[in-house]
């Protein structure tokens, strides 16, 4: 049986009178529940200060792919906004297109250049010519990216190399993994 | 004096009530800014870290020097890259290093320590010398091409030039 709390037990109909007080019957919790929201701010500030570090203006300019591991460098500079040439191990790909087989290549190893990739860096060319015909003080840098694999032979990337140059992309950027200027400065003070 | 807070004033025909001291701040809008923030920036985070290494290609492309520049002392730096190692050449000196054998999937080991103290040498000797030639074999595969160029910036030779052997 229950353990019931001496006291004034009036009738159901009772409980809530206002004539008594309304205090006979049983107090309702109040709705409105004060939520402690000062951790949530804290923690949401700790994330922007995060996220602020990893912010890059320049935005993510070569797309690491799942067919392409970049090498590691600790000497690199800031990535620029030029034309990408990726090369995996199966294939050369300029903005998602697929220009030649790497089997391909290795096969017709007498030829130089790589006719696909000429044309398509030569649009490129085109278009930006276009684009700053109105200004002729900007100079054309020929900057192109190259995005291989470790493992891709020089035989490839030097063919790569020569369409590019033919092209009229003289400046190449190797792409690789920066594993920070921290590393570095402490190797070079050894 | 603090401590009559709360304590109501006796006398003056009436009981007044002090302002309580604690304020509360709105932080909904707060948290509104922090949230879209957060959004805008997870959306933008660039996770990666991917850096470059400026190189020019040999022969093959590159624009004619418009100005006349003054002749300078040119000394023929090269480094040949290859599977037996690497040979640097410094005007009529010569210096191998031979790698440091196959590693476990059987890919050539090159001795990067060697060559950094090499080409440390070579540029506290010649601290004007900024370029070298960089000449890779066919079967040099891209890592170790770009670990080589890494030395040699790393060193102070920053105008680096990749031929084919």
């Amino acid at each position: 049986m229950a353990i019931i709390q001496p006291g004034k037990r009036p009738a159901k109909r009772f409980e809530k009178s206002r004539i008594l007080g309304g205090k006979i019957g049983h107090g309702r919790k109040a709705t409105n529940a004060e939520l402690n929201v000062v951790p949530m701010v804290d923690m949401m500030t700790m994330l922007v200060i995060f996220l602020l570090q990893q912010f890059s203006a320049t935005g993510e300019v070569l797309y690491m792919q799942k067919d392409i591991r970049l090498p590691d460098a600790r000497h690199g500079q800031m990535i620029e906004q030029a034309p990408v040439v990726a090369i995996s191990s199966d294939q050369v790909v300029v903005a998602g297109q697929k220009l030649a087989d790497v089997a391909d290549l290795d096969r017709d190893a007498g030829y130089l250049n790589i006719p696909a990739l000429e044309e398509r860096l030569r649009e490129e060319k085109k278009r930006w010519d276009f684009i700053h015909q109105s200004d002729p003080g900007t100079k054309w840098d020929g900057i192109v990216n190259i995005q291989a694999d470790q493992k891709v032979p020089f035989r490839i990337v030097k063919r790569v190399m020569y369409s590019c140059g033919v092209a009229g992309y003289f400046n190449l950027n190797f792409a690789a993994l920066d594993i920070g200027s921290g590393a570095a400065a402490a190797s070079a003070e050894k | 004096m603090g401590g009559g807070g709360g304590v109501p004033e006796q006398g003056g025909g009436g009981k007044r009530k002090k302002k309580a001291l604690d304020a509360v701040i709105n932080v909904v809008p707060a948290i509104d800014l922090l949230s879209c923030c957060i959004t805008f920036l997870l959306y933008t985070a660039v996770w990666t870290q991917i850096s470059r290494l400026q190189v020019q290609q040999l022969g093959t492309g590159a624009p004619e020097p418009t100005e006349a520049q003054p002749p300078q002392k040119a000394l023929a730096v090269t480094l040949a890259v290859g599977e037996r190692g690497m040979a640097l050449s410094v005007g009529d000196a010569a210096y191998e290093i031979p790698s440091l054998g196959r590693g476990g999937d059987g890919a050539v080991t090159q001795d990067l320590k060697g060559l950094s103290t090499r080409l440390r040498a070579v540029k506290s000797e010649y601290p004007d010398q900024a370029s070298i030639i960089v000449s890779a074999e066919d079967t040099v595969p891209y890592g170790d091409l770009v670990h080589v160029i890494d030395a040699c910036l790393a060193a102070g030779l920053v105008q680096v030039s990749v031929t084919g052997v």
